[in-house]
């Protein structure tokens, strides 16, 4: 009897532990210092790859038809399988048991794909424009908090396996005090400098409010086709002149924001139109106008937060570390500030902004 | 043994009320969405249900996305509870092994007709909503059909990969029939065994939903059951559907062992 029953143990025992022991080996650490693996980050641009990504979020945005999936992306879990060739052709897929939306970029041109209403949206690629999935990828998550990081902000944290890859972690934290990211956990390929697991802290977080992380990795080139979208004879093609009310609003609102915002200046040095994006790292902030169908409803949803506050410029709510300002009509219509910085950053922002226009 | 007890799964009507429940709620469905011709919003419902209506040659995928969350594991369950536990109720099991028939002979005849089932309800299913989709919803296109990805699949990709979700849907119920024919020899209750699977796997499910167990998802009997929806990928996502294969290999293992050394040391006093 006892002979049978170890058999049974023994045989679950290696089922089980088996494959938990083959990810608890010791990973190889790495004597690369914080400032050349930065460098190595950042040269990471035009490598190719493709694998599939898990990220989970745990921010609670207020949810807009017009801010597409930013909720889904920021809040929920979310699986992404990738085709990188270069930054201006890729595809990511977020896939979900009833279907899956994908993302194509060929050149100038994005391609939107959602499975269920069987839909092809073509628009152009806008420099302004709303967080999408791609940005949730660990490779470019990584390179964009790093965007403008100093020395002092960096330490070598210890390797990691991540993907099967023995990566090297670097810890950044922002020394700005408008900043509300605590810091920013972040796992690199020593080879590449790809970035492949990316955490978020917000500034009393003992857990990440955003983990990215890739799960399977392969170096070769994607073959060209994968990347390509080949609508069928049953889709529907629609062709939009902005792929995000970012972009459109960049494109169309009459406005001219100016060079800085809050003390944080404009992200690049570049002149921005009538979007505006600030800061650099973890510490970021877009300003963008909305139409009145748009701001109404969400400043019923910022009201709606418990971390609500009605200031003299607009309603401002935190969530977690990213901060939401809407604007007060002033006369010409409503501007949105939100990033991750201090509410008093954003109230700042907003009466730089309003005085301007 | 084997082909006696095949004979008798075949022949009780309990086996055929049991397909025929199977059948109805995707034929219901199927009725409701022709009569509507409103499915359920992009993003919600079981795979494949929202593409129905306007390709009806999908119908049998989302059938079995019907059946394979609830009903598909219960109607094993209650066999597979059914297998020892059953012939000990009905005071069979003693007479049964009083003919030269070995245990381990027994128990594998046993594993052999639930898998028999789970193949029979699963084609039964698929051809039935297969037929329904064709006269009751949207007719498949002549330019083939879309892909999850967007792109066209061939009739012949699709009856290729839809051979493959069939076989990945019966072997994802091998995990639920070796643990409910293991609970099936630990009692004389059919309906105690049954519920002792069920049991195990709603607490899969609960468990699944619980970031705080994520440790565990990987190894959880239901993690992995709809990944079939991954072969209408493109390209095919094998990830899933190799670890779901895993998962349930390993739970047929050790449960089809830990039924064979409940069994072979169980006194038979009934």
């Amino acid at each position: 009897m006892t002979a049978r029953w170890l058999t049974v143990l023994l045989t679950a025992d290696a089922l089980v532990v088996t494959p938990l022991a083959v990810e608890a080996r010791p990973t190889s650490q790495s004597s690369i210092s914080a400032t050349d693996l930065l460098d190595r980050i950042h040269n990471s641009g035009d490598v190719a790859w493709s694998g599939f990504v898990e990220s989970s979020g745990a921010l609670q945005v207020p949810d807009s038809e017009s801010f597409a999936n930013l909720a889904q992306l920021l809040g929920e879990r979310n699986e992404l399988r990738v085709w990188w060739r270069n930054a201006r052709d890729w595809r990511v897929d977020r896939i979900r048991s009833t279907g899956e939306t994908d993302l194509f970029r060929r050149g100038d041109t994005s391609i939107r794909w959602v499975f269920e209403s069987e839909t092809a949206t073509i628009s152009p690629v806008s420099q302004v424009r709303l967080p999408d999935a791609s940005d949730l990828l660990p490779p470019t998550l990584g390179r964009s908090v790093l965007q403008g990081a100093r020395d002092n902000e960096l330490v070598r944290l210890p390797a990691r396996r991540v993907a099967g890859v023995d990566a090297p972690g670097l810890r950044l934290t922002p020394t700005e005090r408008a900043a509300t990211v605590g810091h920013v956990d972040l796992w690199a390929d020593p080879d590449t400098g790809l970035p492949l697991r990316v955490e978020l802290y917000g500034l009393a977080d003992q857990r990440p409010v955003v983990t990215t992380s890739l799960l399977e990795l392969d170096l070769d080139r994607p073959a060209a086709e994968t990347t390509e979208f080949t609508p069928s004879e049953r889709t529907t093609v629609n062709y939009e002149d902005s792929v995000d009310v970012a972009a459109a609003a960049n494109a169309f609102a009459p406005y001219d924001l100016p060079l800085s915002l809050g003390s944080l200046a404009s992200r690049d040095g570049e002149d921005p139109d009538a979007v505006g994006v600030y800061g650099r790292g973890p510490t970021r902030l877009i300003a963008l106008p909305l139409r009145d169908r748009v701001a109404e409803p969400l400043r019923e949803q910022l009201q709606a937060s418990t971390t609500a506050e009605e200031t003299i410029v607009g309603t401002v709510a935190m969530v977690g570390p990213v901060g939401l300002l809407l604007t007060y009509h002033n006369g010409r219509g409503y501007f949105l500030l939100a990033g991750t910085v201090t509410a008093e950053t954003l109230e700042r922002a907003a009466t730089d902004l309003l005085e301007v226009e | 043994m084997i082909g006696v007890e095949l004979v008798k799964m075949v022949r009780r009507p309990r086996t055929w009320v049991i397909i025929g429940m199977l059948v109805a709620l995707p034929t219901l469905v199927a009725v409701l969405l022709a009569v509507t011709d409103l499915g359920p919003r992009p993003g919600t419902g079981p795979p494949f249900l929202s593409a129905v209506l306007s390709d009806g040659t999908l119908f049998p995928l989302a059938a079995l996305g019907v059946v394979l969350p609830l009903f598909l594991p219960i109607a094993v369950s209650v066999l597979g509870g059914d297998a020892i536990a059953g012939e000990t109720q009905s005071g069979t099991l003693r007479y049964l092994l009083a003919r030269p028939v070995g245990r381990t002979h027994l128990l594998l005849a046993k594993l052999v007709t639930v898998v028999a089932f789970v193949v029979i309800a699963v084609l039964v299913v698929a051809a039935v909503s297969y037929v329904e989709g064709r006269l009751l919803l949207g007719q498949s296109p002549a330019t083939g059909t879309v892909s999850l990805s967007g792109s066209t699949l061939t009739q012949e990709q699709l009856a290729g990969r839809t051979t493959l979700a069939l076989g990945y849907v019966i072997v994802s119920m091998l995990g639920v029939a070796a643990v409910a024919l293991f609970f099936s020899t630990l009692t004389t209750s059919s309906i105690g065994a049954a519920l002792g699977t069920i049991g195990l796997l709603i607490t899969s499910t609960v468990l699944l939903g619980l970031d705080a167990a994520e440790a565990l998802h990987p190894f959880l009997p239901t993690r992995y059951w709809l990944s079939f929806v991954d072969l209408f990928r493109d390209p095919i996502l094998w990830r899933d559907v190799v670890r779901g294969l895993g998962v349930q290999l390993g739970y047929l293992l050790v449960f089809s062992l830990a039924a064979w050394a409940s069994f072979t040391t169980k006194d038979i006093d009934d």
